[in-house]
């Protein structure tokens, strides 16, 4: 087994999840204060990166483009912002003590205001989204200073990058002298995955950077839940209703706030999801890959959301790459779900999720 | 805290002809009493009798159909559960409702939210403020803590406590409000004579040590009748005797209303 | 005017001069860990020595103090001291019956106490006894209403001191001169298994020279941290906490509350942890509890930790070779599993533990010290201030108690009990001549009543209460308590009765443990209706049997315990049982009372047939009661070779 290679996957893998795992952390948010499956989540999403890139591409070259990107970041936030008060107002608070199902239909219906919304008000092309970093690769092992000598790198990098399609094609060549039974794995390299030159491992900056980007999100996020009072009120709301009530918790202002908080993840989700596809109305559909990631995790947890997406990243990546080949490739499409199946029968409440006991 | 001897006072709570009805069916008719201030009030009666439905009229869950409810010379109608918390009314409830995903100290500390800065949102800005007021706060619920003896559960999740710590632990959350009028819905509910006992004390000094208005429903006389200044008794939705505790013992319609005397 | 530090007020003055911005005290309250430096405790316990004697304390009046690990109660005991009173600690637990024994025995007039709870016993107790005038209270909750007289807050007391110091300057210091080596410095009472509770008085030189003894004998240092959470009247909290922190000046932590012991354990990490047995046998349930309901790679990973542990642990502890091998896998233990555990039980700075007061199961005891905690056995008494004998590091054995501690000089009577003379020893048990005479020898000798020997390395070894230890008649030591806590070491034996007392040979009445022997048959595949039925089977006779020539194994490594070997043994057809009388409520059982029960099995294991026939009269579980009739087999035994002889042989 070709250690080096398989720690380039197995990062390919993760970074990847830590996009997944973004998506997801919206819904868990939602989830833990009201016990809803918020449908709209993907149209958050939607709606961020279009509403952000409309308003960046507005401006034109009217402005510096740094002083662009955080204009359009604030007014985002605050078109954001409006969109939860508004769904506090319209949607929930009318439906306060109406069933779950009615809620969830509510959010269903959000969708289709918001997809609508977003095309409607912003139109239905595709933009490109550029924040401004990289996707060219840097040597981590150079970085931190273990690069590999040539010698080294010879002797064990084994299937080689033979075709980095994507952003990644600054990927050196193949070695020579590789075996053929490694030339018949078909790498479909990971879009952006780390790939191994000469000199050891390639990882892309942007990987990278989403990666950061979502740590800071999901550290402050936990902070804010754990050490706050209003992270204590929105816990007490997600746990018991009534009794947050009798304590003097404002029900409205939580969801607010909370759908705040969605809305700013979706943000981010959108930025970096766009940016990487574009921004056009498929993107509300990357949500999908965050369900995989919800039930491995679980519904609940904040750190489940990130696990999960890590888990997820990393097995459907390894199953292409080694699993892949011997049932006819392709598919880290459907792993995901498979895999989600498989927590459905042994351990449906996810890693970190509450265990469902139910009281007979 | 406050060291308040206690001097029973004024009217406190005014309910004036109190009528509830869900669709078809009278919970409550023409009900009428007071509570002063400082006093420990009692509403007990058979299963059934109304007495839940008044507690939760009080604090704003149910809104009566007909009459007033006048608290601290305010009369009012309606009510949500919020504003009454925040005008001092904390309760807790026969089922427990505590937040069984967090510990004892954090459900306390919710307690503690109404009187904390009042701007929700700027919390956030405001950290080095927002941390002193935490520790502030931190330190009265540190004294609860210390008033029932619940040192040791301090960081336990209240899911896993058993029920009369839970109940404890209700009532620490209850008191962290600072309330003026305390509602509790069968503090004893449930609990063997030890947890009695001890719920008896802390109640008694609750009253005593913070001169906390209570108002507590039971369906066993026994204990009420020890700790109560004052009883009012419900059957079947209506008031039937409204007293101190030997008046109303001997009073023969609660006889009856408990021996199951059909009417 | 320097003075030698010869008593505790004066050592008090000296901590406060020497280490006075240093810790002394803390008590976790309201979540926080609240301190007191010396130069703070001094200005404390002055105040409350001017109150007490203020309200009339008088040199040489006792001063009970009864509540939990309190600062202020400490403080207390050392504020009677200051003005030449006997502090008279009373364990707070007592019923108020126990409690107003100690309290009109001692003649105390002024207690000390926590709060309501213990206030309300003793308001029960002056009604009987009026001589209690003042109750000084800790903690006013729920006693404002209270209208007693010569009803206190500790507060109050100590206003009333500070006006009295006003009044009379140098009044604290005058009286700390007068105090002398050989004044009492408290009286213990000491439960006593039978009769009343007896008052042991020590003098300051008994205390003060018995823990600088074992301060030496250890390396106590003034940057232990110490956690005081067993009973203040219990000779144990004396020396350790009181004592040992005002000598080698350490900083003692009180708990929160006795509920949350274990949590302020964690956070405290004492380097230095006095417990009784059963604490280190709860803390090890909990952990095995814990660790059976953890995750599978958890469990898997405790279990074979713990087997590295127990082959290289106590090995590596002290100081013996260990293959690289295992030394590795404890290393990568210490990492994963130990570091973790002794973190979770707060003992990971744990330089020093003892265990006292009863013996401790040898596996409770490998188990701590596998984990590379110094754990070590400690054997002393109220009477001798604690220490007779000390496990010196790197020379600990599960089944000795150590060697003499400093100034300590033992001698074994013709019965084997141990005699005792220390620099400890009491001067007096109050008002009892008798017992004091029954308990000391006109030189000093302190009998404790406990029957030892001293093996080849010159620790002792207790094995008995002298008046049960008897002999064979060929002239061995018979130690029937011994044998049978050997035989309950097993899990298959609930209980064992040993006779041999005046017999030509050893032999024992064995129950089986229902669940363990239950668990044991229902894995090989043994059916079983009954008690009776399992414990008339061959195939657990040879279980047991086995079991019985193990203890005969260990008990033949003693040359003088060699010769009261098991040579036959029986199973009992039922449980003994309290009900029955053949246990006490506590459970211990009541050997005369079996013998003459049993009479024909003991004529069977005294004679030669191999079954002999019973019939008892049992209490169902129903309350009925019934005639049980049973034929139990008897096995003998195989008894070893003594150790040392064929060593002897070879050489």
């Amino acid at each position: 087994m070709d250690w080096l290679f398989f720690t380039k996957v197995l990062i390919g893998g993760l970074l990847s999840g830590v996009m997944y795992s973004l998506v997801a952390l919206g819904y868990v948010l939602i989830f833990k204060a009201s016990g809803v499956f918020n449908f709209a989540q993907g149209a958050l999403v939607l709606f961020a990166a279009l509403t952000f890139v409309s308003i960046v591409e507005g401006f034109g070259s009217k402005a510096p483009g740094d002083l662009v990107f955080w204009i359009a970041m604030v007014l985002t936030l605050v078109a954001m912002v409006a969109v939860a008060i508004g769904t506090e107002r319209f949607v929930l608070r009318p439906l306060v003590n109406q069933p779950l199902i009615v809620l969830f239909m509510a959010t269903l219906g959000l969708n289709n205001f918001l997809e609508g919304a977003a095309q409607g008000i912003w139109g239905n092309d595709v933009h490109r989204l550029e924040i401004g970093i990289s996707e060219r690769p840097i040597d981590v092992l150079a970085a931190l200073g273990l690069s590999a000598t040539p010698s080294r790198a010879a002797s064990t990098s084994g299937p080689p990058a033979a075709s980095a399609p994507t952003a990644a094609t600054a990927a050196a060549p193949a070695e020579e002298g590789t075996s053929p039974d490694d030339e018949e794995i078909k790498i479909e390299v990971v879009e952006t995955g780390p790939v191994v030159a000469q000199s050891g491992l390639l990882v892309s900056q942007f990987d990278l950077f989403a990666a950061a980007t979502a740590g800071l999100l999901v550290t402050s996020l936990a902070l804010f839940f754990n050490y706050t009072r209003i992270g204590r009120a929105l816990r007490a709301v997600a746990d018991d209703h009534q009794a947050a009530l009798s304590v003097g918790i404002p029900l409205q202002h939580v969801w607010a706030i909370v759908w705040a908080a969605a809305g700013l993840v979706a943000l981010v989700a959108g930025l970096l999801w766009g940016s990487r596809l574009g921004v056009q109305f498929s993107l509300s559909l990357v949500v999908l890959k965050a369900l995989p990631v919800l039930i491995v995790g679980g519904f609940t947890s904040i750190a489940g959301a990130i696990v999960g997406g890590l888990v997820i990243g990393a097995t459907e990546k390894l199953a292409e790459v080694y699993v892949g080949p011997l049932i006819g490739g392709a598919i880290e499409n459907w792993f995901p779900y498979a895999v989600a199946t498989l927590f459905l029968l042994y351990r449906p409440q996810g890693l970190f999720g509450e265990k469902i006991i139910e009281r007979v | 805290m406050t060291s308040s001897g206690r001097v029973i006072g004024d009217v406190l709570l005014q309910v004036d002809n109190i009528s509830l009805s869900f669709g078809g069916v009278r919970a409550l008719t023409d009900v009428s009493f007071d509570i002063r201030q400082h006093e420990i009030g009692a509403i007990i009666g058979p299963n059934g009798a109304g007495k839940s439905s008044m507690l939760n009229c009080i604090n704003g869950f149910y809104h009566p159909q007909a009459g007033t409810i006048t608290y601290k010379g305010m009369a009012r109608k309606q009510m949500r559960p919020h504003e009454a918390a925040a005008q001092g009314v904390a309760r807790t409830f026969q089922n427990i409702a505590l937040f069984k995903g967090m510990t004892v100290l954090d459900n306390i500390m919710t307690g503690r939210l109404l009187k904390m800065r009042q701007n929700f949102f700027m919390q956030a800005l405001y950290w080095g403020p927002a941390q002193r007021e935490e520790i502030k706060h931190r330190e009265h619920v540190e004294r609860i803590i210390d008033f029932l003896e619940i040192q040791a559960i301090r960081k336990m999740p209240a899911g896993r406590l058993p029920y009369g710590l839970q109940k404890r632990v209700e009532l620490g959350r209850a008191l962290a409000a600072e309330p003026d009028l305390l509602l509790l819905d069968e503090p004893m509910a449930g609990m063997n004579v030890e947890e009695k006992e001890d719920m008896c004390r802390f109640i008694l000094d609750v009253n005593d040590e913070f001169g906390t208005t209570i108002v507590l429903i039971e369906h066993d006389m026994g204990v009420v009748m020890d700790i109560s200044d004052r009883v009012v008794v419900l059957d079947y939705g209506r008031k039937i005797a409204d007293g101190k505790p030997d008046d109303v013992r001997s009073d023969q319609r609660v006889i009856d209303a408990y021996l199951g005397v059909s009417h | 005017m320097r003075m030698a530090a010869d008593t505790f007020p004066k050592l008090l003055l000296a901590n406060a001069v020497n280490r006075g911005t240093r810790p002394a005290i803390r008590e976790k309250d309201y979540g926080i860990w609240q301190t007191w430096t010396w130069a703070q405790v001094l200005v404390q316990v002055r105040e409350i020595a001017a109150g007490l004697a203020a309200v009339g304390l008088k040199r040489g009046d006792k001063l009970a103090v009864v509540g939990d690990n309190r600062p202020q109660l400490y403080w207390a005991m050392a504020a009677g001291q200051c003005v030449g009173a006997i502090p008279v600690p009373v364990y707070q637990d007592a019923v108020a019956d126990e409690m107003a024994f100690v309290i009109d025995h001692a003649e105390t007039r002024i207690a000390v106490a926590e709060d309501q709870e213990q206030v309300d016993k003793l308001l029960v107790i002056r009604r009987k006894y009026p001589t209690l005038a003042t109750i000084i209270f800790k903690d006013p909750r729920g006693m404002r209403h209270y209208a007693d007289s010569g009803l206190l807050s500790l507060e109050d007391l100590q206003a009333r001191g500070r006006e009295f110091l006003a009044s009379h300057p140098g009044f604290f210091e005058e009286e700390i001169g007068k105090s002398k080596g050989g004044d009492v410095s408290v009286m213990l009472y000491t439960s006593g298994t039978t009769g009343q509770p007896k008052g042991v008085m020590l003098t300051y030189d008994n205390v003060v020279v018995s823990a600088r003894n074992a301060i030496a004998f250890d390396r106590v240092t003034a940057d232990e941290e110490v956690l005081a959470y067993l009973p203040m009247a219990w000779v144990g909290d004396h020396m350790y906490s009181y004592a040992e922190s005002y000598v080698a000046g350490f900083c003692l932590s009180c708990p929160e509350s006795g509920a949350t012991v274990l949590a302020d354990l964690r956070e405290i990490g004492p380097t230095f942890f006095f417990a009784p047995p059963r604490i280190y046998e709860n803390i090890l349930t909990s952990v095995s509890i814990r660790m059976e309901d953890a995750g599978w790679l958890k469990r898997k990973m405790y279990h074979v930790f713990m087997d590295v542990a127990r082959r290289a642990g106590i090995r590596i502890l002290d100081g013996k070779t260990v293959s690289l091998g295992d030394r590795f896998l404890y290393w990568l233990g210490e990492f994963l599993v130990y570091g973790p555990l002794k973190n979770m039980l707060g003992l990971s700075r744990m330089r020093l533990g003892y265990t006292a007061g009863e013996a401790i199961g040898p596996d409770i005891f490998d188990f701590y010290r596998s984990l590379g905690l110094n754990l070590k056995q400690l054997y002393g008494m109220t009477e001798t201030s604690v220490f007779i004998c000390m496990q010196p590091d790197g020379q600990i054995k599960p089944d000795t108690v150590g060697v003499p501690a400093p100034e300590v000089q033992i001698n074994i009577a013709d019965n084997g009990e141990v005699l005792v003379k220390s620099p400890g020893v009491f001067v007096t048990y109050y008002k009892n001549e008798k017992a004091t005479a029954e308990a000391k020898t006109a030189d000093g000798w302190v009998h404790t009543g406990d029957a030892g020997f001293f093996d080849a390395d010159g620790h002792l070894k207790i094995i008995d209460r002298a008046k049960d230890v008897g002999r064979l008649n060929e002239g061995t030591l018979f130690a029937p308590k011994y044998i049978e806590n050997k035989l309950k070491f097993f899990s298959y034996i609930k209980e064992a009765v040993a006779f041999g007392d005046g017999r030509d040979y050893a032999a024992a009445f064995i129950n089986i443990d229902l669940a363990a022997v239950g668990n044991w048959a229902e894995r090989n595949g043994l059916a079983y209706a009954s008690y009776q039925e399992l414990a008339a089977k061959a195939e657990v006779y040879d279980l047991l049997q086995e079991c019985v020539e193990k203890v005969n194994r260990d008990l033949a490594a003693d040359p003088r315990l060699a010769g009261s070997q098991i040579k036959r043994f029986l199973l009992l057809h039922k449980e003994l049982d309290a009900a029955d009388g053949e246990l006490t409520r506590t459970r211990k059982v009541r050997r005369r009372f079996v013998a003459d029960r049993y009479t024909s099995l003991i004529d069977g294991l005294y004679g030669d047939a191999d079954h002999a026939h019973i019939e008892t009269s049992v209490t169902f579980e129903d309350g009925r009661k019934g005639i049980v009739k049973a034929e139990l087999a008897i096995r003998d035994a195989a008894r070893m070779a003594p150790a040392a002889e064929p060593l002897r042989k070879a050489s």
